[in-house]
């Protein structure tokens, strides 16, 4: 019922698809610029888009474009504050752990519509643009979208947070922004590298690692980031820790 | 009963904006909460519901504890009406029926109890507030609750609005159903209730049927005339047993209290009897606002 609910106010909302689009034809164009870029005086050209290596790729390309859905759902949840809605379902019979359970719901529709997007950019210019695929190599690495999936799920849960928290769109964002950007660095420079790698931004990152990153720590030493795999039981802990969080934050006078 | 609160108190910080309310609500009343602005009515009503949560008192609906299946049973406009601007009416009330689970086979109908049919499928953010209002109206019906609460429902209503909500109140109440209703306007309450409660500064002043509350005797003035002293007047009215509360008014005039079994017309005779010609006698109805400031004061 409420999942329904949420389908009512999400499809006619023009912010969502805009914020949609804007998230699919930015990675394409992104991804669909990429060849052309020139390191050490040659262009990286189609081998960019190889199967299986281009999952790797575009899921690291694809997890910079997390803060636009997270935006987006802090807009989404944001908005039940300001227009009093949340505290109007309350009245109308929702439960504070339904209306926590529907905001997750979306964050999972919006993690389904970016996997299937980064699915569709890589399918598309692996197809089209890379050179012709040895068998099994399209699916080879395919796990990487399904990591790529858990960290946008985990940004979104910590947007969700923060939106529960701060209750107001402008001061998520940017609290949002400070803290994916600024404030965990930060701290993250004072603390010791064993614990430096649990840091929420930081373990969520590992998920979609740095291209060539094993080359990287051939060369210069061991960066400290957890795997891929190591990080994912984490990564899920985070996700829960953060819904577990905004429950606490909603049972607050609303 | 269809609401207990019980010794329900709220403080936000420092302030306390509820003090120890106890009051209980009988099924088929009108029940009406009556208090200036910030006296305490939304908070009650928002402990009662359950998005306040309170500093100390307990809530029961229908004799249980609030939950969520209770509050389904009771339809709710609280403050302001809360939708989602971009959303038109209809769509707005489909996603009420979602939370009330309500079958949307009621759109239609309560869009036309509240006269707003016609612009069903105008955005929200574009009603004035009057619509809005009657649209809150709207998505309290769905489901067909045996509670409404109503919080100032007649608020940015012109007069013809307010008059329509009163009828739909009154007939809503015939059917059986129980109303609780917050206003500040005493002749709101008086024209549709059969209980109130009066709060001031968060605590209760007085509650029962509202004929034991807000109805207290009309006065009369009289001006004694030219060949009647004030004194003498004063003498004649203190022979009649029927009369009391004797008080000066200005201009030389005096006004008093009858008992329900005598009129101005038997008091006019009955001071003529004694040699009292009166220069003027006039029934002064009590004010609901001085009715309400005894209460409260």
């Amino acid at each position: 019922m409420l999942f329904r609910a949420e389908l009512r106010k999400l499809l006619p909302y023009r912010t969502v698809w805009i914020l949609l689009a804007l998230y699919a034809v930015l990675l394409a164009g992104f991804v669909g610029m990429s060849s052309g870029t020139v390191i050490n005086g040659q262009a990286l050209g189609n081998t960019l888009y190889a199967f299986p290596g281009v999952w790797g790729k575009l899921t690291y390309v694809a997890s910079y474009f997390n803060l636009l859905l997270g935006i987006l759902l802090i807009i989404l949840i944001a908005d039940e504050f300001q227009f009093r809605t949340f505290r109007q379902q309350v009245l109308n019979g929702a439960s504070r752990a339904e209306l926590v359970q529907s905001k997750m719901g979306v964050a999972l529709g919006l993690t389904g519509y970016a996997t299937l997007v980064v699915l569709g950019v890589g399918l598309f210019f692996g197809l089209t643009r890379g050179p012709e695929a040895a068998p099994g190599a399209i699916t080879a690495e395919l796990g990487a979208v399904g990591l790529y999936g858990v960290q946008a799920l985990g940004y979104l849960s910590l947007a969700a947070l923060l939106a529960f928290a701060l209750r107001k769109s402008g001061l998520a964002i940017i609290a949002f922004l400070l803290y994916s950007w600024v404030v965990e660095p930060l701290v993250r420079s004072q603390v010791p590298d064993s614990l430096d790698r649990y840091f929420p931004g930081k373990l969520l990152g590992s998920l979609t690692p740095t291209p060539g990153q094993e080359l990287l720590d051939t060369v210069a030493g061991p960066s400290g980031t957890l795997l891929p795999t190591q990080a994912l039981p984490f990564a899920l802990a985070y996700i829960a820790l953060f819904w577990g969080l905004s429950y606490l934050l909603l049972r607050r006078d609303l | 009963m269809v609401l207990e609160l019980d010794h329900l108190s709220k403080r936000y910080g420092g302030t306390e904006a509820l003090r120890d309310l106890t009051l209980h609500v009988p099924a088929g009343s009108v029940y009406g909460l009556l208090g200036p602005n910030g006296s305490g009515k939304t908070t009650t009503l928002g402990l009662a519901l359950g998005v306040l949560n309170p500093t100390a008192g307990a809530v029961r609906w229908f004799g249980q504890a609030l939950s969520a299946a209770s509050k389904r049973r009771v339809g709710v406009l609280l403050e302001t009406p809360n939708f989602y601007p971009y959303l038109s009416a209809r769509q707005n009330l489909q996603v009420v029926a979602e939370v009330k689970r309500a079958p949307t086979s009621q759109l239609d109908e309560v869009l036309e109890t509240v006269g707003l049919r016609n612009r069903q499928h105008d955005a929200f953010q574009g009603f004035s507030l009057g619509m809005k209002q009657r649209l809150a109206l709207a998505s309290t019906l769905l489901g067909q609750p045996e509670v409404l609460v109503l919080d100032e429902p007649t608020n940015g209503l012109d007069p013809q609005g307010i008059a329509e909500v009163r009828t739909l109140v009154q007939r809503l109440a015939a059917e059986g159903k129980t109303i609780i209703l917050a206003s500040h306007l005493l002749d709101e309450i008086e024209k549709v209730c059969t209980h109130v409660a009066v709060l001031q500064r968060g605590q209760l002043r007085a509650a029962g049927a509202v004929r034991d509350i807000l109805t207290s005797a009309d006065r009369v003035v009289l001006r004694p005339g030219p060949a009647s002293s004030l004194q003498a007047l004063r003498e004649a009215l203190a022979q009649l047993p029927w009369i009391s509360d004797v008080q000066a008014e200005a201009e030389g005039r005096v006004s008093v209290v009858l008992d329900s079994a005598h009129d101005p017309a038997a008091l006019n005779e009955a001071l003529f009897r004694q040699g009292i010609v009166l220069a003027g006698l006039e029934l002064r109805h009590r004010s609901l606002e001085s009715q309400f400031l005894a209460l409260t004061s």
